[in-house]
């Protein structure tokens, strides 16, 4: 496919994959920050894909990703207290994931089949405080407010850690692409585009949206698995915290929506800058994420990714950047 | 019954200040088509704004409604005219993360600024309370009703009889059009913005009088908002003010009869079957999106 700039991907990506790979050998990891940093980037990158596949190619903002990330911590709480799973056990992610994606596809039907647009984004975030609160009440199944403990005895390193998140990151990064070539991705894009006409040319829209929906949603799920197994304990405000919703999304529209890039670019630089903002100005640094916000907004609001075509660019970066062709 | 008509004026005077918050988010809505996410912390700026003033000069908070208005209008229009005007072109999704960062960056500079201490305002009436038959009304709230009824005949008059009012509901309706008939849609934006604002420090003022708040407290709270808008529909005054009026009784009735838990659940719940099943609202007229 031509917009993927294949020099870029091969002399650039595959040595950083490289170097990410054997990064835990170089430091150690028990004590390196850095690979925690990555870890939690790792995350990032696969929830903003996630939900890049349901807003920037199918067309339907959600913002209910925190739901599906918490049904998938306490899936795989629930399956380890009640020791039908083990520690770190593939099993149990791909039981978050698949709990997540019935979830989606189970609210998909009739949220997507009724609701477009902006009712539908408040749909998923109503969905997801109702999840919440349910998860609160949930008595001792989900331990309510407090939430379930988990045999923090079990953790040994940090390193399978790592590798986990970073697989996951990577098998999203490859079913999207996978998806994206197919005669799928191209139904996706046609949805987005228009619809109506997609629906008449005789693309069975539902499907499709609910298959992004539940894909987004099954990722989403194992991060909140893996994530599950690093906290050992997890509470509803926590794992259903809105920042699970809003953090993605904030990543993908910095990155770039709509692009297979964007998030991943999205996800390091944003976090990359709240734990710099964390570290230098540790008082003020929802302020300085705050600011920072708004200014990517003013002047990026199509993404770094937009950086490289000159038509997408704000206005004032424009006035401000007075090259013939962008970088 | 009479625990069931207590609740339900709890439910009615509460909701009042949902009403006022919803009404300036519908109108920002109906013009610019974003959910303006920092309505709640707005309200709180207003809060804290009338929580100082009162600390520091002793000036009766229900004055504060006098000085509020002119200053958020203010605020509405530097806000517009600085940012969301700029952001307007590139569409909906960076518009309403520019209201999410703007939240970000309010909330915090508050906490930073006045700590996150919970506050209230307590005068020398805010016990007070007037006993009509057997049921207890709290005298603050009473008047925080009657202020908001009042905003919103404001709101609804301007809309209604004034030119520019009109102007507004003609962008809602249909920009292009409106933009057609010789109306400036930044003008129109602009105008709706600050009355939103303004709607949201009235909003405030009336939080600070009759409850603790803190720098938090604002996200929840447009939340709420956006759930009255939905129920009461977009494009109508007197929708917003009957959905917060709705979203009140809800809630009062949830807290009583369910368990403080629940009662958010129900909210929420009640909201997506509004959204499923009547997105215009009650009263709206025109369906977006």
């Amino acid at each position: 496919m031509g917009e993927h700039n294949w020099k870029a991907i091969c002399w650039g990506g595959f040595p950083l994959l490289g170097f990410l790979l054997v990064f835990p050998f170089l430091v150690d990891s028990e004590e390196s920050y850095l690979v925690y940093f990555l870890f939690l980037t790792f995350i990032y990158v696969s929830m903003a894909q996630g939900w890049n596949l349901v807003a920037g190619y199918a067309g339907q903002a959600s913002l209910g990703q925190h739901a599906f990330f918490g049904v998938g911590a306490y899936v795989t709480a629930i399956a380890w207290k009640a020791e039908w799973i083990g520690y770190l056990d593939p099993v149990g992610m791909l039981l978050s994931g698949l709990g997540a994606a019935v979830l989606a596809i189970l609210i998909g039907i009739p949220l997507l089949a009724k609701l477009r647009g902006d009712y539908f984004a408040l749909g998923t975030l109503g969905l997801g405080e109702i999840l919440r609160v349910v998860f609160t009440q949930g008595g001792s199944l989900t331990g309510g407010p407090v939430g379930l403990m988990l045999p923090s005895s079990a953790y040994e390193s940090m390193a399978p850690y790592y590798y986990i998140a970073l697989a996951i990151a990577l098998v999203t990064l490859l079913v999207l692409f996978l998806l994206l070539r197919s005669s799928v991705g191209l139904a996706f894009v046609a949805i987005r585009e228009d619809e109506e006409a997609a629906g008449a040319n005789g693309i069975f829209v539902l499907k499709y949206k609910i298959l992004a929906f539940s894909v987004g949603a099954f990722f989403t799920g194992m991060c909140g698995s893996i994530f599950a197994y690093y906290l050992f304990h997890i509470h509803p405000s926590g794992v259903f915290s809105l920042n699970w919703a809003l953090l993605p999304v904030l990543m993908t529209i910095l990155g770039g929506i709509g692009t297979l890039m964007g998030p991943i670019i999205g996800a390091f630089v944003m976090s990359a800058v709240f734990e710099m903002a964390n570290t230098w100005l540790p008082d003020i640094h929802p302020i300085f994420s705050g600011a920072f916000i708004i200014l990517v907004m003013l002047f990026l609001p199509k993404g770094i990714m937009s950086l490289g075509s000159k038509g997408d660019q704000s206005p004032i970066l424009r006035r401000l950047l007075p090259f013939k062709r962008a970088v | 019954m009479a625990a069931f008509l207590q609740i339900l004026v709890n439910g009615v005077l509460f909701g009042s200040m949902y009403g006022v918050a919803a009404i300036g988010l519908s109108l920002i809505f109906g013009t610019m088509q974003i959910i303006f996410i920092a309505q709640g912390a707005m309200m709180i700026l207003a809060a804290y704004i009338t929580y100082w003033i009162f600390t520091l000069t002793s000036v009766d908070p229900f004055f504060c409604f006098v000085l509020i208005i002119p200053i958020f209008l203010g605020i509405g229009w530097i806000f517009y005219a600085g940012l969301f005007s700029r952001v307007a072109a590139a569409g909906k999704n960076p518009s309403l993360l520019l209201a999410f960062g703007l939240m970000i960056l309010l909330e915090n500079l508050m906490s930073l600024a006045w700590t996150a201490n919970t506050r209230a305002v307590t005068t020398s009436y805010t016990g007070m309370g007037l006993a009509v038959g057997n049921i207890q009304i709290s005298f603050t709230r009473a008047v925080v009703f009657l202020i908001s009824l009042l905003a919103t005949g404001l709101v609804f008059f301007f809309m209604k009889k004034t030119l520019w009012g009109k102007a507004v509901r003609a962008a809602s309706e249909n920009i292009k059009a409106a933009a057609l008939l010789g109306i400036s849609p930044r003008r129109v934006s602009g105008i709706t913005f600050s009355i939103g604002i303004a709607l949201a420090g009235i909003a405030g003022v009336a939080t600070a009088t009759t409850y603790p708040f803190d720098p938090y407290f604002g996200f929840v709270f447009s939340l709420k908002a956006l759930i009255a808008v939905a129920f009461g529909g977009i494009g109508s005054v007197g929708g917003a003010m009957f959905g917060g009026i709705l979203l009140g009784v809800i809630e009062s009735v949830s807290a009583y009869t369910i368990s403080g838990g629940w009662a958010d659940a129900i909210s929420y719940g009640a909201f997506l079957l509004v959204l499923m099943f009547r997105p215009q609202g009650i009263f709206g007229r025109s369906a977006a999106s």
